[in-house]
């Protein structure tokens, strides 16, 4: 028998072979498909897997006032994530949303979306929490050790972004959002610098999230944040919001805003919008006539819409991102322009008989007042319609246009803040070609065109520092961690916009406009105020309008610019009767505190001295209001005053220090005398008061150069009674040789 | 000078040919990329979950030695003698078989798969396979005449509808005793199946039907069962439901890449994974990252895809090269064996490896539905690799004895 293999075998073992074959290689062709084809996608995904990518956040810089004044600060905070596709089981789930929802009160719907979301590795359930309820959270964790949801929770290191003084200045700060990046304000604009870089630790995992032994870790070092010092001063910024609010209260205006600039570099001291809103909860609306109407709302979707409407608007910087006509103020750049070109001189004359036709329509002064015969030095305080029309008209619109767009009204400022409303041409004012002889007249008067209220500041500043249109700007330092400087804005001249000699002209004519024209309640004694007017009517609403005042001060040697702004009054203001008190009052308290000296008039020294009231069988309670202006010390605890320092009538400065006595025969006050010689006026007042003392003004105060005094009635190191009247010389430093 | 050796008493027992040295060679080469692989795949599993990391390179290391031992021993028997135990052989098969769908499901839940003799566990159906090789080779050598002739069956049945008919119809020998064949290795299959081992059933389908093929059954059975196996393909396919829940839904996730990618696909998609990563020359040794718990026990059924991973498209289609060499080389020594049970034995065992190999790598690399099929001389498993190199060890004892060139 035969047994040997057959041909046939020999042949069936080759198909079987071949058909083998085929099939190896087609695995080997589905293996260069996965390999090399597609071999990079199969290689990111593992890498994804194996991977762990820690984030170490970098710390958000801190902004702080020119005074080193923190105003926004991080903290340390927590940050809360899960890792869905660890979950194994329905209890894990259910306990998982149960302790979210309970621990930091979440909407269990958004809570169960994100643990059911088992293909994904990382879902964050919530950020920035504190100390106490990460705490609560551990605690869960532990209780729950069986169902090892700590394979499952991951807390992470975050911060959380504080505003230690709430409101303030908050629509030029901002506020960050979730992942603590700027939402508005300088938080917005100088995000990338505050935030810094993030760094990473990427080392590879196996799939128990234990380290896998391999070389494969990188580190990249997170950027700390830099930290922002800004021109605003705290002491300036509180003085301008409290002011404004004020004024808010006052004329029931729907928004009062303000800017205080440094006339010569046109750094911003003070910025601020009212009503504001604190940054540690801007997500609250804090006008009650709004919330009044949003709860009418009953639509939900337009409900939402309003609230979420009401949060911007309550966010606005409207100093920056809002236009407003700015009525005759605009004079001052007319003037100056006619000035500039000699289109007119200070002693050239012009008749106001109230009105004037401009192209078949009468244009009126204000009340449709006759100014009559008036220079520009009493039609700028008049401020008197038809001499600016006039003017205007004579300088023609190619002239007028060039000082428009000279003063920067055709431009953004270039503030470093966001959303600067961007002037737009034949929107919010007419170009050469489209401007008519009408509306040329109506632009003399300052209406038929907007400005941002940053705009109007940056150009009266001009007229102030010796025609320089400046760039304004609100950050003055970046710091870094250590907090060395790493950049310093220098204050940027834009142009040259009126020669040194008009702008001086414009000084003192505002200064006119405020000693005796229609700014008259911007008027400070000493501080020698300049300014301009202005009460534009809103073109977009009924009756409505904006009270404006912008001026400088000293006008001799202007230091700061003020802008102050009411918008809708309710009650009848003007601008000389609504904001022009408000600029006053901000004036006052801040070249106080600038320590720039008040220079007093002889009748203004006159009037600063006024007589002791007589305080004695005033109720003890009573005693301050009665004494108001006057820093007033009670000593002893009777029901009535029996005496008083200063005695009744006696002349004493304005805002000095009576001390009253409510018993008898009680032990008399005393202090020490200070050294009040070789002060300016205002230091040696303000550490008289201080000591407990009253200082009389002797000799002259006049004068361009510095005033000191050289003399005091009771001398230093001595023991007074508080309260006592110190006479004390003062002389001129300055042309007093020949 | 031929001085004569001095006679050992077991003499008669022993082949003193030469073996094939190609065949034997490229086993060794594979061997040991195999232990090497292992060693690199698991060792990461092993650190975690066993004492050490060498733990179960170790294990595999002194099995490796101990087929390595058997091997060559086998291969000096000649293989006449296997010849007598096949129906033995066979017969224990079926009675392990059975054995073990009787013992309790220790190892895995569900399963039925393996004898725990305390020792050592092994799986009843790797025995099975060479039992049913040998069964086959058998028969199918001794009815040689009656499979490939138009010899007429004797069967009582036959003979009546053949009278019956007036001759017209008869039943012809080659058609009873292929029924017989096939009832046997359905019987196999079944046998497996019930154990909860797709996979194993399969590859005795495999198994037996190669077998048939090269013992040369006529050519229309394979056209009537590549046509049925068409029809179940396309029908479970299809209707993955009719199947076993598990089996089921590993089609599922075989159509529907994006099929539960933390459940039923996680084990693929990690595979892949690590195939991908490989790209064209692999990260080099002992560099998978897939291999850090990834690939669920890299050391068993996906060692491949670690290799992919660490030895890249290069180095994995010199692996599938290997094997292909090594069935060609089986293939060889069967068409030169001195009869056709050797022949039939050699390629059926040879082939066993290279069906086993072709769907684990088919497997792994996501081409067909995941199953648990291990990769020879690769997959970690003691008692499976000493008797997989004992099969060679057949082989090359079929080899020693082969014909001188006719």
């Amino acid at each position: 028998m035969n047994r040997k293999p057959t041909k046939r075998m020999e042949l069936r073992s080759l198909i079987a072979f071949g058909i083998f074959c085929a099939f190896l290689l087609c695995l080997v062709g589905n293996l260069f498909w996965l390999q090399i084809i597609n071999g990079e996608e199969y290689r990111l995904k593992a890498e994804k897997n194996q991977l762990s990518d820690t984030v170490v956040n970098a710390n958000r810089g801190t902004i702080y006032d020119s005074n080193m004044k923190v105003l926004a600060q991080s903290a340390s905070a927590w940050l809360v994530y899960i890792n869905p596709s660890k979950i194994k089981t329905d209890e894990q789930k259910t306990l998982l949303v149960d302790g979210f929802v309970e621990i930091f009160d979440l909407d269990p719907e958004t809570v169960t979306k994100k643990v059911n979301r088992s293909e994904s590795g990382y879902e964050k359930i919530i950020g920035q929490i504190d100390n106490a309820q990460k705490d609560a959270l551990k605690e869960y964790l532990s209780k729950h050790k069986d169902q090892k949801l700590n394979t499952i929770v991951g807390i992470d290191p975050d911060t959380k972004r504080y505003y230690p003084l709430g409101s303030f200045a908050s629509t030029v700060l901002g506020f960050t959002g979730s992942e603590d990046t700027g939402r508005s304000g300088l938080e917005l604009k100088y995000n990338d610098i505050l935030t810094g870089e993030a760094g990473r630790i990427i080392t590879a995992k196996n799939a128990l999230s234990g380290e896998m032994p391999n070389d494969y870790e990188t580190t990249y070092d997170a950027e700390q944040g830099k930290s922002l010092v800004l021109t605003i001063d705290e002491v300036i910024q509180y003085y301008l919001e409290q002011q404004l609010s004020q004024a808010i209260e006052e004329t029931q205006a729907k928004y009062a805003y303000g800017i205080v600039m440094d006339v010569k570099t046109g750094a911003i001291l003070g910025m601020s919008t009212m009503p504001d809103y604190d940054l540690n909860s801007p997500y609250k609306i804090y006008s009650n006539s709004v919330l009044e109407e949003i709860s009418k709302i009953e639509d939900s979707a337009q409900k939402s819409q309003a609230e979420s409407n009401a949060l911007f608007s309550q966010w606005r910087n409207r100093v920056v991102s809002d236009s407003y006509e700015p009525g005759s103020v605009f004079k001052l750049f007319v003037a100056a322009a006619g000035l500039e070109e000699g289109a007119i001189t200070t002693t050239s004359t012009y008749n106001c008989t109230s009105s004037i036709k401009v192209a078949n329509y009468y244009q009126h002064c204000y009340n449709h007042k006759a100014h009559g015969t008036q220079t520009v030095a009493e039609a700028l305080p008049n401020s008197c319609n038809t001499f600016f029309i006039t003017l205007g008209q004579k300088l023609g619109k190619y002239t007028f246009n060039k000082y428009f767009e000279a003063f920067g009204f055709t431009e953004k400022t270039g503030v470093d803040l966001p959303s600067e409303a961007a002037p737009a041409p034949n929107k919010t004012y007419y170009t050469v070609d489209r401007m008519g002889i009408a509306e040329l007249s109506s632009a003399s008067f300052g209406q038929t065109f907007q400005a941002t209220p940053i705009q109007m500041i940056t150009a009266v500043a001009s007229l102030g520092n010796g025609g320089k249109l400046m760039t304004p700007y609100i950050v003055d330092k970046v710091l870094d961690e250590d907090g060395n400087i790493v950049s310093e804005t220098e204050p940027k001249v834009k142009r040259q916009v009126i020669s040194e000699k008009t702008a001086d002209i414009m000084c003192d004519l505002m200064e006119q406009v405020v000693v005796w024209g229609t700014a008259k309640n911007a008027y400070v004694a000493g501080y020698h105020v300049a300014g301009k007017t202005g009460t534009s009517e809103k073109l977009n609403t009924d009756d409505q309008c904006i009270a404006s005042f912008a001026g400088f001060a000293p006008a001799n040697d202007p230091q700061i610019a003020v802008l102050i702004a009411v918008d809708e009054p309710q009650y009848y203001a003007t601008g000389g009767s609504g904001a022009a008190p408000v600029a006053g009052r901000i004036f006052e308290n801040i070249l106080a505190y600038l320590n720039i000296d008040p220079q007093y008039s002889d009748k203004e020294m006159a009037q600063a001295t006024v007589t002791a009231p007589n305080l004695v069988g005033v109720e003890s309670a009573k005693v301050r209001s009665k004494a108001s202006g006057f820093t007033v010390k009670v000593v002893g605890s009777g029901e009535t005053v029996v005496s008083q320092m200063p005695s009744a009538n006696q002349s004493m400065p304005k805002n000095g220090v009576i001390v009253v006595y409510t018993e008898e025969n009680a032990e008399k006050q005393t202090a020490t005398v200070p050294n009040l010689i070789g002060l300016t006026l205002a230091d040696a007042n303000r550490l008289a008061v201080n000591s407990g003392f009253n200082i009389k003004i002797a000799g002259t105060t006049q004068g361009a150069g510095q005033v000191l005094s050289y003399k005091q009635s009771i001398p230093a190191e001595t023991t007074a009674e508080s309260g006592a009247i110190i006479t004390v010389y003062f002389r001129s430093s300055e042309n007093v040789t020949d | 000078m031929a001085t004569k050796k001095k006679k050992s008493p077991l003499s008669f027992l022993f082949n003193k040919g030469a073996m094939d040295v190609p065949f034997f060679i490229i086993l060794m080469t594979i061997v040991t990329i195999g232990l090497i692989m292992l060693f690199s795949a698991s060792y990461t599993y092993s650190y975690y979950f066993r004492t050490s990391s060498t733990e179960l390179f170790t294990k595999q290391l002194i099995y490796c030695g101990i087929g390595i031992l058997g091997m060559l021993l086998v291969s000096r028997i000649r293989y006449e003698y296997f010849k007598v135990f096949s129906f033995v052989v066979a017969g224990v098969s079926v009675i392990l078989l059975i054995i073990v769908r009787l013992l309790p499901d220790s190892v895995q839940p569900g399963f039925y798969r393996w004898i725990d003799l305390g020792f050592i566990t092994f799986q009843p159906s790797e025995i099975a396979k060479l039992g049913l090789i040998m069964f086959l080779a058998f028969c199918l050598e001794q009815h040689h005449k009656g499979v490939v002739g138009k010899v007429p069956s004797d069967l009582g049945v036959c003979r009546f509808v053949e009278n019956a008919s007036n001759g017209k119809y008869v039943i012809y020998k080659s058609f009873t005793s292929t029924i017989a064949y096939g009832f046997f290795i359905l019987l196999f299959a079944v046998l497996v199946l019930i154990e909860n081992h797709v996979s194993g059933a399969v590859l005795m389908l495999a198994i037996g039907v190669i077998m048939l093929f090269l013992g040369e059954v006529k050519n229309k059975w394979f056209i009537v069962g590549v046509v049925v196996a068409v029809f179940a393909v396309i029908l479970f396919v299809m209707n993955p439901d009719l199947l076993k829940e598990y089996a089921g839904e590993r089609i599922v996730a075989w159509l529907d890449k994006d099929y539960e990618p933390l459940g039923a696909r996680w084990q693929t998609n990690n595979s892949l994974y690590a195939i991908g990563s490989g790209g064209f020359l692999g990260t080099g040794l002992g560099q998978s990252k897939q291999k850090h718990l990834y690939v669920s026990e890299p050391q068993n059924d996906f060692i491949f895809s670690i290799v992919c991973e660490e030895l890249g498209f290069v180095g994995a289609t010199a692996i599938i090269l290997l094997f292909a060499l090594l069935v060609y080389r089986g293939i060889k020594i069967g068409l030169r064996a001195k009869d056709r049970y050797g022949a039939l034995l050699a390629m059926g065992i040879v082939f066993q490896v290279g069906v086993q190999v072709a769907l684990n790598i088919a497997v792994v690399s996501d081409f067909i539905p995941n199953t648990g099929i291990s990769l020879p001389f690769f997959s970690y498993g003691g008692t499976s690799l000493v008797i997989l190199l004992c099969e060679m060890g057949i082989i090359l004892s079929i080899s020693r004895s082969a014909r001188k060139k006719d």
